[in-house]
């Protein structure tokens, strides 16, 4: 011990000057070094903001003019040689859209919220395999869903073509999205809280249902609200079991069309009107799914600031 | 059940905590007195809390947790089959290091939530428990005008009194309170302090605290505890606090609390 002491205050004269040359020689290369690297980052930001602005751009751009009020009222026209620009409107994919996301929400929405507490609650093997299953369920290709619903309610339940086939094959893809962010929401609820409750003579299944889910409930919101918005822009899970259809259905057991299905259809025609509407029916199709992730974001953020 | 007395609130015998087999705390052994304060003191990892959440029976969930010996709460054994675990935490209240209002909540839902949780609803007996609980952990004219505003929105100071005024308003007989001033300014851990004094009419209060002075000043009856050689903590020494601080019997006591002072 007094031998390293003694060892330091000898060297220190000597060491410091050598820092501090050291210090002036490395000055001008790390300056260097850093604009370089700074530049070479900021090459990177506008490598990967120019696909995304020129993308909002042209969907602005060719999209905006296809809207108007009969793009939402209107059922779709088949164009003719006579009347080439007649395309109508997509008035059954907007419903077809939002009763998918209903039927898809009702089924995904309580069963992931419940799976999330549990997982969150329990510390069970038999949790930490649904929680590997529901990670992976969360990075399977969405065609998968699409060909199991088909196997399932087309070809073994013999339903044909209908809109709960699609709901289902969304559900399942939006299950581990409520899933993983419920359980995230619930174990970040402070354990003292847990305790809190449990010490006022709670009995456990009501702390949870009663004091630890309503304080996780912000994050619960955020995250099914995400998992509506992922649901809706999928093509591949729907393109194989709702049939598609040129009227306003809304039935569960009915063919329906959707969104990102008349984009597919729309994008094959041999009608450029056609092949033009695409861009409409992509700008409704982004402006919903960022409306709903806005609306997601704020919700986060308010609870974050009233928890405060 | 021997030496069963009316005198004591809780009575712990040979009581040692062990986590999946490791001991925590053992060999605790002392009677609560009724309508006293007091407190648990000793140095970080002496097994204060872990004896504290022993007597709610807090460590029931933690998987691996093993209570042994003895606890008796007015003559019931705790850890029997005679009291269930929700009535047991119903008779005893707790108030944690750090205020834990529920944030979800408004102050008024706050203090009734035991009740409500507990299956009381009617708005009579909730109003009435509301304002004696508030007034009783001595925050009713400060919250009185905003009760239904959320419980997020107090100072420290307040939440932690409301969180005694949860606890109080399930009329419990003892209190538990794991270091409550910890997370307070010094003027709120005052009030807090004045609170006890008048509390111990009627409930039982049981303290853990790192601050000797707070010890000395607020509690009638004092056990000290220590980190054994196997780093399990034991009770060196209990008695009237007065005699722990001025005239213990065990070498480890007066050291501890000269080293403390001094």
């Amino acid at each position: 011990m007094m031998n390293t002491m003694q060892h330091d205050a000898n060297g220190t004269t000597s060491t410091r000057d050598y820092i501090r040359q050291r210090a002036d020689q490395l000055r001008a290369r790390r300056l260097a070094v850093s604009k370089v690297m700074i530049i070479l980052c900021g090459a990177a930001l506008v490598l990967t903001a120019i696909p995304l602005v020129v993308l909002i751009e042209q969907l602005i751009v060719r999209g905006v003019s296809q809207i108007s009020w009969g793009f939402f009222t209107q059922l779709p026209q088949s164009p003719t040689l006579s009347a080439p620009n007649a395309v109508g409107g997509v008035s059954n994919a907007v419903v077809g859209t939002l009763a998918l996301a209903l039927y898809a929400s009702i089924m995904a929405i309580p069963v992931g919220v419940l799976t999330g507490v549990y997982l969150a609650e329990s510390d069970s093997k038999f949790a930490e395999a649904m929680r590997i299953v529901a990670q992976t369920m969360a990075g399977a290709p969405s065609i998968l869903m699409g060909l199991f619903a088909f196997s399932v309610f087309v070809k073994y339940m013999h339903l044909g073509f209908t809109a709960l086939a699609g709901a289902f094959a969304l559900a399942v893809l939006m299950l581990p999205v409520v899933t993983i962010s419920t359980e995230i929401a619930v174990r970040n609820v402070p354990s003292t809280l847990r305790e809190a409750g449990l010490a006022l003579g709670v009995k456990p299944h009501k702390v949870s249902l009663r004091i630890v889910i309503p304080s996780a409930l912000s994050g619960i919101v955020t995250g099914s609200l995400l998992a509506i918005a992922r649901a809706v822009g999928e093509t591949a899970p729907v393109l194989l079991v709702i049939g598609g259809g040129y009227i306003n259905e809304w039935r569960p057991l009915n063919p329906v069309s959707a969104l990102p299905l008349s984009i597919f259809m729309g994008a094959k025609s041999v009608w450029p009107a056609q092949r033009a509407q695409v861009w409409g029916i992509a700008l409704v199709l982004v402006a919903f799914v960022f409306i709903l992730s806005l609306t997601a974001r704020l919700w986060a953020g308010r609870s974050a600031k009233g928890r405060k | 059940m021997s030496n069963v007395s009316n005198d004591y609130a809780m009575q712990l015998t040979n009581v040692a905590v062990a986590f999946s087999g490791k001991t925590a705390v053992r060999d605790v052994t002392f009677n609560v007195a009724k309508n006293k304060v007091t407190s648990l003191i000793g140095p970080s990892g002496s097994g204060k809390t872990t004896l504290l959440r022993a007597l709610n029976r807090l460590h029931d969930l933690s998987a691996g947790a093993v209570v042994s010996g003895q606890i008796l709460l007015e003559g019931t054994d705790v850890y029997g089959g005679a009291i269930s675990v929700t009535e047991l935490r119903t008779r005893i209240g707790m108030v944690f290091q750090k205020p834990n209002p529920f944030p979800a909540m408004s102050i008024y839902d706050n203090v009734v939530a035991g009740l409500r949780f507990n299956g009381i609803k009617k708005k009579s007996i909730l109003d009435e428990t509301l304002e004696r609980s508030l007034r009783q952990a001595a925050i009713w004219d400060s919250v009185e005008s905003r009760l239904h505003v959320s419980a997020g929105n107090l100072s420290g100071g307040e939440q932690q009194r409301l969180c005694i005024a949860r606890a109080l308003a399930l009329e419990p007989d003892v209190l538990l309170m794991d270091e409550p001033t910890s997370a307070l300014d010094p003027i709120a851990t005052l009030h807090i302090e004045e609170l006890m004094s008048s509390l111990k009419e009627r409930v039982t209060i049981i303290i853990v605290t790192h601050n000797m002075q707070q010890a000395a000043r607020i509690s009638d009856d004092c056990a000290f505890l220590l980190m054994g050689d196997d780093s399990a903590g034991e009770l060196i020494e209990f008695g009237p606090t007065q005699k722990i601080f001025n005239d213990p019997n065990d070498k480890r006591t007066i050291d501890y609390i000269a080293g403390r002072f001094g």
